[in-house]
């Protein structure tokens, strides 16, 4: 058996007759960053969300340390429906909620920002360490947890830190400048303490400088707490730069996987960029 | 500095104290007082003051502080040639009438000096901020007995304090679900009728049961329990329903609740009218005869003690959870918060103080119906909670006691007649008050929409805080 961190075995997501995801198998390894690229539309964020609970896959697998995370195959209306491959090889069904997931240690940003936008930066990241409590309801409501509390919170403010925004924390998060909001929602999920982060389109809205330094930053993390990255990203600088495997994929399908030199050269993928006909 | 500020405090605490006995000295001492101030024993040849002392001394035995009151007052005015009103029994007079009123500020006396107090021990000799509250809370305390023991229980004022407390308790409840969590529910109304029946049903006493359940044998239940253990009783009963429905209903997406609390509150209501259960609900009959409160002290202290569990609850990290789930249900559960155990525990909190401000409700209008609790007490809440903003315990609260007041008696001379020099004001007729009041709220609805307070809270930091302009430098 290989011990791959995050394992995907032909997830496919099938919607009504739109087939989003289509057999797609792949996986990232301990430490590693491997980046899912693609044109517009070829399904890479709903590939994250087979993997974080937020769809479950028509069919394929999940494994998180080799221990089977999502599972599925095509049931009930969809058993007539199905256009894909493999219907019949994965028999469980294992659909676990987003927070499963999470708690699991695997931990996501949003292609569409989504802060708490009633919040303020500070408390945005208070939020995301509730999972580490062990308090109770009454316990915490009669502040017979403020040890624990206060652990929270300065978690969450040593992430701030880490993101570089413990001077903004007091302000309402979605106040913040774009690419700003962009790293609170990475200090969110650090907040989790994941030991695998997936990050959809990190440096969207951001010029090269930017995104340059997002690059860095991604590195530092995860040096810094040890973590494997499974990045979604349309920037191919940054891919190529901070990259030790990129996965290609068109219109669900998986085209072409290698180093970044390897996938740089490669004509299936240039021609899915610049949406040249291959007949 | 600090030596100042204890004896200042001690010397406080010791006048408290001493007031306390002072007053308290000549409460219990009526009977000889009246006695004292007949130095001729008129009374017994005087068949008129014989009569007035008569009822004096009958509702010394009832024991109703404030039909005592009217009486003394109408004996010693109308005999005060005859009787010896001077000296010690003028004293004694002034002590029995306001000794509530001493005993409260006393105890106000109590609380400045122990707030005092603490500032002396502390670091930097500050006063800290829970201990004005704490002092701000006992004055209002204070306040409502003073009022009560002065303006007499019946008065409007109490009646709008007693009636806006208990409904600041049922629309801070509903806040905590519509406001906090962002789950639309309309079943206070039903949630409110299950706390009120059970408190009723567990406390009308075994010797009255005969006649309040006078079609149905009696009833069932042959026992009754203390108030408060009823009212804690009434919040398990309406929390209990809450975790049944929400079971199926909080896995779907968060408008079926509305329709499924809906729903619920119209059913409970004609359930509890059934005929079938009669023996424990009294059919569509009146419950009646169970236990009161007779000082407005007592919702008070009950509605004070559940708004400040739940401000404890929200300001938690379950209460963070909640203001997270609101604001965006996938991103919540990203950050590993489980949606449905999450939304369980708001809507099962917030229905087990709607059930106790439904048993304080009960206890207020000595009579509980099924009938009453219709959708429109839901809306009315609802209002409220809405006015007050969402997401706000304290625009809730004070909501809730301008909204019974405006409604109950600021308002209320629309709906009579009004006639000056001889010419009837237009417009004035009963219904009038019902129309200016809708008007008043589209016009809030429409132009407040994010209510008094959208959801900020008063507090005292901010009404003290200097202010601080926004993008602006400060000139000197
Ligand atoms: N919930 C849904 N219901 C129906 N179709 C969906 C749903 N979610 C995604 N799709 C479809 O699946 C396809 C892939 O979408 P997806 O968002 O995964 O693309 P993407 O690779 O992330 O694109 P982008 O680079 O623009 O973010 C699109 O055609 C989209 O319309
Ligand atoms: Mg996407």
């Amino acid at each position: 058996m290989t011990n791959h961190e995050l394992e995907l075995k032909n997830i496919t997501m099938q919607f009504g007759g739109v087939v989003a995801v289509d057999n797609l198998s792949m996986y990232v390894d301990s430490g590693e960053i491997v980046a899912l690229i693609g044109p517009n539309g070829a399904g890479k964020t709903t590939a994250f969300n087979c993997v974080t609970g937020v769809y479950k896959p028509t069919n394929g697998q999940v494994l998180y340390r080799n221990s089977v995370i999502v599972s599925n195959h095509p049931q009930g209306k969809m058993a007539a429906l199905y256009a894909g491959q493999d219907a019949g090889i994965y028999k469980e069904t294992v659909e676990p909620t987003p927070d499963k997931i999470t708690k699991l240690g695997l931990a996501r940003t949003f292609q569409n920002i989504r802060l708490f936008k009633t919040q303020t930066v500070f408390e945005n990241v208070l939020i995301a360490t509730h999972l580490h409590r062990t308090s109770n309801l009454l316990t915490a409501a009669l502040h017979l947890n403020y040890k624990e509390e206060r652990k929270l919170r300065e978690l969450a403010l040593e992430m701030l830190r880490v993101v570089g925004l413990e001077d903004l924390k007091n302000e309402i998060a979605t106040s913040l400048p774009y690419g700003k909001q962009r790293r609170l929602e990475i200090a969110r999920a650090l907040a989790t303490k994941p030991k695998l982060l997936l990050l959809d389109e990190p440096a969207a809205g951001m010029n090269p400088q930017e995104s340059d330094d997002l690059a860095q930053f991604i590195v530092s993390i995860k040096q810094k707490f040890n973590l494997s990255v499974f990045l979604i990203e349309h920037h191919m600088d940054l891919v190529m730069d901070i990259s030790d495997r990129i996965y290609v994929i068109d219109f669900g399908k998986l085209i072409a996987h290698g180093t970044p030199g390897q996938i740089q050269d490669n004509p299936d993928v240039i021609a899915a960029y610049l949406g040249v006909d291959e007949q | 500095m600090k030596t100042n500020k204890i004896i200042i405090s001690i010397l406080l605490i010791i006048c408290a104290v001493g007031l306390i006995i002072y007053s308290s000295g000549s409460q219990d001492g009526l009977d000889e007082l009246l006695l004292r101030m007949d130095t001729q024993n008129l009374a017994d040849s005087d068949a008129k003051m014989q009569k007035a002392l008569g009822r004096v001394q009958e509702s010394i035995l009832e024991n109703d502080r404030n039909k005592i009151l009217r009486n003394l007052d109408r004996y010693t005015e109308t005999f005060s040639q005859k009787l010896d009103l001077g000296g010690q029994n003028a004293a004694d007079l002034f002590i029995y009438k306001n000794g509530p009123s001493a005993n409260a500020i006393s105890i106000l006396i109590f609380a400045i000096g122990i707030a005092i107090l603490l500032s002396a021990f502390d670091k930097n000799g500050r006063l800290k901020l829970p201990s004005v509250y704490f002092v701000l809370v006992v004055a209002l305390y204070a306040g409502v007995y003073i009022a009560e023991n002065t303006i007499g229980s019946n008065s409007m004022l109490m009646t709008v304090l007693k009636k806006g407390v208990i409904y600041a308790l049922i629309a801070v409840s509903m806040n905590l679900l519509n406001g906090f969590t962002g789950l639309f529910s309309l079943g206070q109304a039903g949630f409110m009728l299950i706390g009120a029946y059970t408190y009723a049903i567990f406390t009308i006493p075994p010797a009255s049961r005969a006649q309040v359940y006078q079609y149905y044998d009696g009833g069932l239940i042959q026992f009754a329990m203390p108030a408060v253990p009823a009212i804690v009783l009434a919040g398990i009963a309406a929390a209990f329903f809450a975790f049944l429905i929400g079971l199926p209903v909080l896995r779907l997406k968060s408008d079926y609740l509305a329709i499924a609390t809906l729903g619920f509150a119209e059913i409970i209501r004609a359930i509890f009218q059934y005929d079938g259960l009669g023996p424990i609900t009294n059919g569509s009959n009146l419950l009646r005869r169970f236990t009161t409160f007779n000082t407005a002290l007592f919702p008070f202290i009950v509605a004070g003690v559940s708004i400040m569990l739940i401000a404890l609850v929200i300001n938690s990290t379950y209460g963070r959870s909640f203001k997270a789930i609101r604001d965006d249900e996938v991103a919540a559960e990203a950050m590993g918060i489980n949606l449905f155990r999450h939304k369980q525990m708001s809507f099962v909190i917030s229905s087990f103080f709607a059930g106790v401000g439904g048993a304080l409700l009960a206890m207020y209008q000595t009579t509980v119906q099924a009938s009453a609790f219709k959708a429109s007490m839901t809306y009315e809440i609802l209002l409220i909670v809405v006015i007050g903003g969402m997401g706000s315990i304290t625009g809730s609260v004070m909501t809730s006691f301008l909204f019974v007041a405006a409604s109950e008696w600021w308002l209320r001379f629309l709906d009579n007649d009004l006639i000056i020099g001889g010419f009837q004001v237009p417009l004035l007729r009963s219904g009038f008050r019902m129309v200016v009041f809708s008007i008043v709220i589209m016009i809030m609805v429409l132009f407040y929409r994010r209510g008094i307070m959208g959801d900020k809270e008063f507090t005292l930091k901010k009404l003290f805080a200097p202010r601080v302009k926004k993008g602006g430098k400060e000139h000197d």
